[in-house]
C-alpha cells in the first residue's frame, strides 16, 4: 500500500470521490445480498448438495450362501470376478489429458472408445460406472498396475456363482442371473441392487431369501476424484445361510449315470429319476436328462447359446423331474387297488378275471396280453399288471372316488418342494372334463365323461398326468405305510454363525386307507419283482436282493387308440419292511418299461446298497 | 515518517493477509510460499513508507517502460498455463507481469494526469494511449480478466481526475462498440466460460462445474460456516482452483456468511481508508494515486467475489491480499 502523508490536513471529499465511495458501497451491498441469498436462503439446499457430493452410501454385498450336498460337499462356490469401474468426475480434468486417459482405458478394457465415452457421459459424474465386467485375471492385474496413472478408474471385485458338475446337479441347484425388468420393482422393494444377481431356477430361486443374506453398507466420504477419504459409518453384511441339500452327491451322480446309460442303451434322449427317503421325504437324488451348463448363465449367456438351448428338441431347460407331466400308466394301479380295497369293492382275496379285453357299451378295451390270464386276486393283478382287472375295479369305484384316492397319494398337487416351476400333474373326473372340454354344449361327446374314461383312469391313462417327483412321493407313501410326505431338498440350513435352523414338519397327510389295504397293495409290488415274474431277472443279473416292491408302467400318450407312442416308468421302494428308499424312473418315449425303465432303477438300487454306509452316515 | 502511516490501514492489511494464509492453508496449497509473499509485500510496504511517494512520480516513465518490456518478454519467452502465456521465470520465481501492470498503470496515469488541472481531449487521448499499449499486450496473452481491470482502472482514474461527461460517455460508447469484437480475442475456453456463466447446468462436469461447485461450497457454509479446515467441498477438492481463483468459495464454506461479511467489511474499510487518504492528499498526484489504487483493489474484489458466488463470469482474477 502507498501511504499518504501530510500534516493533519482536513479531508477534502470532492464530488467525484464521494460518488466513487457511494458506488463502492452500493456494489458491496449487491454482493452481500447475493451472499446472504446463497448462504441463508439456499444454504440448507446447497449444503445437502455438498453432502451428496461427498458422502456416498456404498453397498457391501453379502456373500451368497454356499449350497452343499447332505455331507457338506460343495455344489457351488463363489468365485471372484473383476470389473473395471470409472467415476467420470475422477478422470483427468484437462480435455486433452482426459481424452488420452479415455483412449488408454478403452485400450486396456477392450471396450470401444466411443461406447466408453457415451457410457460415461450419460452417467452421474460422481457415481462409479461399471464399464467392463468379467475381466480376465491377466487384464485385472494389468489394469491394477496402471491404476495410479488412471485417476477415476478402479477395479471392483464381485463374486460369481461357479457351479460344480452342472450337468448332474444343475436342474436341482439352478442358477442365478440378472433381475428381470418385470421383477425389478418388487425386488428393489426388498433392498436388491439393480445389478444384483438373483436365483432364477432350482433351489437358487426356491431358497433365494435364505441364500441371499443381507447386504451391509458403509457411508464413506469421497473426494472429487472419487477416492474414499474416510469411512463414517459401517453396517457389515450378513452372509446368506449355508444350505445342506438332502441330495447325496455320490448317489446323485450314480443316478444320473444309471439313467444316462439306460437311455443310451435304448437310444432314448430324455428321462428323469427321483430318489427319496420314505421316512423323511428328503430327496436323495433328483436327475433330469438332458441337463445343461448352468455356469453359462452366471457369466452372461450369449443369445446364440441360449437359442440353442431353447430350440433343442430334447428341451434341456425343462426339469422333467418336477415339471414334466406324463400319464403314469400302470404305475397308477396301486391307487386303483387301494380305492377298491378301502371302499369295500374288493378284498385282498377277491378273484376277478383277466380277459384279453372287455367291452364297455360297444367299445373294446384291451389288456396288454392277447390271451386270458385267468382268475386272480389284487396282488397278482398288480404283479402281472392286468389291465382288464383294474378296468373292472375302476368301474366299481367310480371316477370321483378314484380321483379322491389319487389326490390322497399326492397326484394332481404341486409338491411344496424348494424350487419354482413344480408342476401339479392332473387328476381328472367328470366335472373336470365338463369344465375343460372347451365346447359350449356340455352334453356333447367332448364334455361327457364316459365309462371308458373311468376304466382307463383306473390304469393310469385317461387324462391323468403326473411328474417323476409326484411318482416318487406316491411310492414313498406306499413304502412307509400310508404317510404322504412333503418332499424336501433341504437336509439342514445353517446361518452365518453355523447354527442349525429349524425345519418344518414332514408329514403332510395320511392316505385314508387301513394298514391291511396298504399291505395288500405292497404285496402286489413285492410279487412283481420276485419269481416267477420276469422283472426279477434284473435283480439277479445285478446281484441286488429283490427285497422291496416295484411297479412298471408303459403309458400311452398323444391321444387314444392303438399303437400310440409311450413313456416308460418304474417305481420302486426297498427294503420291503422298514423301507428307507423309494424311487421313480421315467424314460421319455420309452417303449417297454420292464426292459427300459426297470433296469435303471435296479442299477440305482445297486449303487445305494453298495454305498449305504456312506450315504447314510451323518 | 512513521507518524504519517495510517495505522488502521496497516492493521486491516495484516488481518486480511492473515485470513489469506489461513484460507490458503485450508486449501492444501503451499501456505509457506504464501507467508513468504506476504512478508515480501510487507517489506516493500515498509520500504515504501520510508520514501516520499512523490518520488514515484519521477519514476513513472521508467516504470512504464519496464512494464511494457516485461509484457513483451512474456509474449516471447513466457510460460504457458491454461492455453495462455502469462508467466515469466525470474530467478526461479514465477512472475506474472500482468499483475504488476495494474499497479504500474495506476502510477503512470496518476503521474500523467496530475500534470494538468483541466482535462482537454488531448490529455484524454494521451491517457488512453498510455492505457492501450499494456492493455493490448495483456489482452493478447490472452488475459481478459486483467484487461478488464486495466479498463476499469483507467476509467476510474479518468473519472477521479475530472474527465468531462462527454469524455466518459465516449469511453462507454467505445466499450459498447468493442464488445462485439470480444469473441475474436477470446480463446475457446474463455468463450465457453461466458456461455456456461449464462447456463451453468449446460455442462456440470466441465466449465460449468467450477461455477456450480463454487456456489455449492459458498451456500453450504450457511450462516456460521463449517469451521476452519472442515469444509467438505473445499477440503475434498470439489472446489476447483481452491487456493487461487476460488479461494473465496473455500473461505465462505468454512466461515459462513458471518466470516464472509467480516472479510468484506475489512476490504470495505480498507477501500474507504484509501479514498480518505485521497481526500487528505496534499497534491493531485497523491489523490489520483490513492483513487486509482482504490479502483484497482475494488474492481478485483468485486469481480473475484462476484464470480465465486455466480454473480459475474469467471475471469481468473485473484482476490487481492488473499490469493
Amino acid at each position: 500500500m502507498i501511504s499518504l502523508g501530510g500534516a493533519e490536513p482536513k479531508p477534502r471529499w470532492s464530488l467525484r470521490l464521494t460518488a466513487a465511495a457511494t458506488v463502492a458501497v452500493l456494489v458491496t451491498g449487491v454482493l452481500v445480498d447475493k451472499l446472504a441469498q446463497l448462504q441463508v436462503t439456499d444454504g440448507s439446499r446447497l449444503a445437502a448438495l455438498a453432502q451428496a457430493n461427498t458422502i456416498h452410501r456404498v453397498v457391501l454385498e453379502a456373500d451368497r450362501g454356499i449350497i452343499y450336498d447332505r455331507h457338506g460337499s460343495p455344489l457351488v462356490e463363489n468365485s471372484p470376478v473383476w470389473s473395471l469401474a470409472v467415476t467420470p468426475a475422477g478422470l483427468l480434468s484437462e480435455p486433452m489429458d482426459r481424452a488420452q486417459e479415455l483412449i488408454e482405458l478403452a485400450r486396456i478394457s477392450g471396450v470401444a472408445e466411443e461406447k466408453l465415452a457415451a457410457q460415461l457421459f450419460a452417467a452421474d459424474p460422481f457415481e462409479s460406472v461399471i464399464v467392463k465386467t468379467n475381466l480376465t485375471q491377466a487384464a485385472e492385474l494389468a489394469i491394477n498396475e496402471r491404476l495410479p496413472e488412471l485417476p477415476g478408474a478402479s477395479i471392483v471385485q464381485r463374486s460369481v456363482r461357479n457351479y460344480r458338475d452342472p450337468l448332474v446337479f444343475g436342474h436341482v441347484v439352478g442358477y442365478v442371473g440378472p433381475i428381470d425388468p418385470a421383477e425389478q420393482k418388487r425386488l428393489e422393494g426388498l433392498g436388491y441392487q439393480p445389478d444384483e444377481m438373483v436365483g432364477k431356477v432350482g433351489v437358487e430361486a426356491g431358497l433365494e431369501s435364505s441364500l441371499r443374506g443381507s447386504d451391509g453398507w458403509a457411508d464413506v466420504e469421497v473426494d472429487a476424484r472419487g477416492r474414499v477419504t474416510r469411512t463414517l459409518a459401517i453396517q457389515p453384511p450378513v452372509p446368506g445361510h449355508a444350505l445342506y441339500l438332502s441330495l447325496d452327491a455320490a448317489l446323485q451322480k450314480a443316478t444320473a449315470a444309471s439313467l444316462a446309460a439306460g437311455l443310451v442303451r435304448d437310444q432314448k434322449t430324455a428321462g428323469a429319476s427321483v430318489v427319496i427317503d420314505p421316512r423323511t421325504g428328503e430327496v436323495l437324488a433328483m436327475v433330469s436328462i438332458p441337463g445343461y451348463d448352468t455356469n453359462l448363465f452366471t457369466h452372461g449367456i450369449s443369445q446364440a447359446a441360449y437359442n440353442r438351448l431353447l430350440n433343442d428338441p430334447d428341451r434341456p431347460l425343462l426339469n422333467r423331474a418336477i415339471a414334466g407331466q406324463y400319464a403314469p400308466g400302470s404305475t397308477f394301479k396301486m391307487v386303483t387297488a387301494t380305492a377298491g380295497l378301502q371302499e369295500g369293492k374288493i378284498t385282498a382275496q377277491t378273484l376277478l378275471s383277466c380277459p384279453p379285453y372287455i367291452n364297455v357299451s360297444g367299445w373294446i378295451y384291451h389288456n396288454w396280453a392277447s390271451y386270458s390270464l385267468g382268475q386272480m386276486n389284487v396282488a397278482k393283478a398288480l404283479a402281472t399288471s392286468c389291465d382288464t382287472f383294474f378296468y373292472q375295479v375302476a368301474s366299481m369305484v367310480g371316477d370321483v372316488t378314484l380321483a379322491r384316492y389319487a389326490r390322497a397319494f399326492g397326484f394332481g398337487q404341486a409338491q411344496a418342494i424348494e424350487m419354482p416351476g413344480v408342476a401339479a400333474g392332473l387328476v381328472p373326473d367328470h366335472i373336470w372334463k365338463q369344465i375343460h372340454c372347451g365346447v359350449p354344449d356340455l352334453n356333447s361327446d367332448e364334455c361327457r365323461w364316459s365309462e371308458g374314461d373311468t376304466i382307463t383312469f383306473g390304469i393310469g391313462q385317461s387324462y391323468l398326468l403326473t411328474t417323476p417327483l409326484n411318482q416318487a412321493v406316491y411310492v414313498a407313501t406306499l413304502a412307509n405305510g400310508g404317510h404322504l410326505l412333503r418332499p424336501t431338498l433341504v437336509h439342514e440350513v445353517r446361518d452365518a454363525n453355523g447354527h442349525v435352523l429349524p425345519k418344518q414338519a414332514e408329514v403332510a397327510a395320511n392316505v385314508p386307507a387301513s394298514a391291511d389295504t396298504i399291505q395288500a397293495v405292497r404285496e402286489g409290488m413285492r410279487e412283481e419283482i420276485n419269481p416267477p415274474y420276469h422283472m426279477n431277472y434284473w435283480f439277479r443279473a445285478s446281484g441286488v436282493p429283490s427285497d422291496g416292491g416295484g411297479k412298471t408302467g408303459t403309458a400311452q400318450w398323444g391321444g387314444s387308440g392303438l399303437d400310440l407312442p409311450t413313456h416308460a416308468w418304474f417305481v420302486f421302494f426297498a427294503p420291503y419292511s422298514q423301507s428307507e428308499i423309494s424311487l421313480s424312473v421315467f424314460v421319455e418315449r420309452g417303449e417297454l418299461s420292464e426292459v427300459e425303465a426297470a433296469p435303471i432303477g435296479v442299477d440305482i438300487m445297486k449303487f445305494y446298497r453298495n454305498n449305504v454306509g456312506t450315504i447314510r452316515s451323518a | 515518517m512513521i507518524a504519517r502511516i495510517d495505522r488502521l490501514q496497516v492493521l486491516l492489511v495484516v488481518m486480511l493477509a492473515a485470513l489469506g494464509v489461513m484460507a490458503v492453508f485450508s486449501a492444501h496449497a503451499d501456505w509457506v510460499r504464501q507467508v513468504v509473499w506476504v512478508l515480501l509485500g510487507g517489506a516493500v510496504y515498509v520500504a515504501a513508507t520510508f520514501h516520499d511517494f512523490r518520488r514515484l512520480r519521477a519514476l513513472a516513465p521508467a516504470l512504464y517502460a519496464g512494464m511494457l518490456l516485461m509484457l513483451i518478454a512474456v509474449h516471447l519467452i513466457g510460460h504457458t498455463a491454461l492455453g495462455a502465456r502469462r508467466w515469466l521465470s525470474v530467478a526461479g520465481f514465477p512472475l506474472e507481469p500482468s499483475e504488476l501492470s495494474k499497479l504500474a498503470l495506476v502510477i503512470v496515469l496518476a503521474a500523467y494526469l496530475s500534470r494538468t488541472e483541466r482535462m482537454s481531449w488531448r490529455v484524454f487521448a494521451g491517457a488512453l494511449a498510455l492505457f492501450a499499449a499494456p492493455a493490448g499486450l495483456v489482452l493478447t496473452q490472452p488475459d481478459l480478466g486483467t484487461t478488464l481491470v486495466l479498463v476499469a482502472v483507467t476509467f476510474g482514474v479518468l473519472f477521479l481526475a475530472g474527465a468531462r461527461p462527454a469524455q466518459l460517455a465516449s469511453l462507454v460508447a467505445g466499450g459498447a462498440l468493442a464488445l462485439p469484437l470480444l469473441p475474436y480475442f477470446l480463446r475457446g475456453y474463455q468463450r465457453r466460460r461466458l456461455e456456461i456463466f449464462l447456463d451453468p447446468s449446460q455442462d456440470p462436469l466441465g466449465a460449468g462445474y467450477n461455477l456450480l461447485q463454487a456456489r455449492i461450497a459458498v451456500g453450504s457454509g450457511g450462516l456460521f460456516g463449517r469451521g476452519w479446515l472442515h469444509g467438505l467441498q473445499g477440503q475434498l477438492g470439489f472446489v476447483p482452483e481452491r487456493a487461487t481463483d476460488f479461494v473465496f468459495a473455500t473461505f465462505a464454506e468454512e466461515f459462513g456468511l458471518l466470516g464472509s461479511l467480516v472479510l468484506l467489511t475489512l476490504f470495505g474499510t480498507l477501500l474507504i481508508r484509501a479514498l480518505r487518504s485521497a481526500t487528505l492528499s496534499p497534491d493531485r498526484f497523491g489523490e489520483l494515486l490513492a483513487g486509482g489504487t482504490f479502483v484497482m483493489v475494488f474492481v478485483q474484489v468485486v469481480e473475484n467475489v462476484g464470480m465465486n458466488i455466480g454473480l459475474l463470469p469467471i475471469a481468473g482474477i485473484p482476490l487481492p491480499l488473499i490469493s
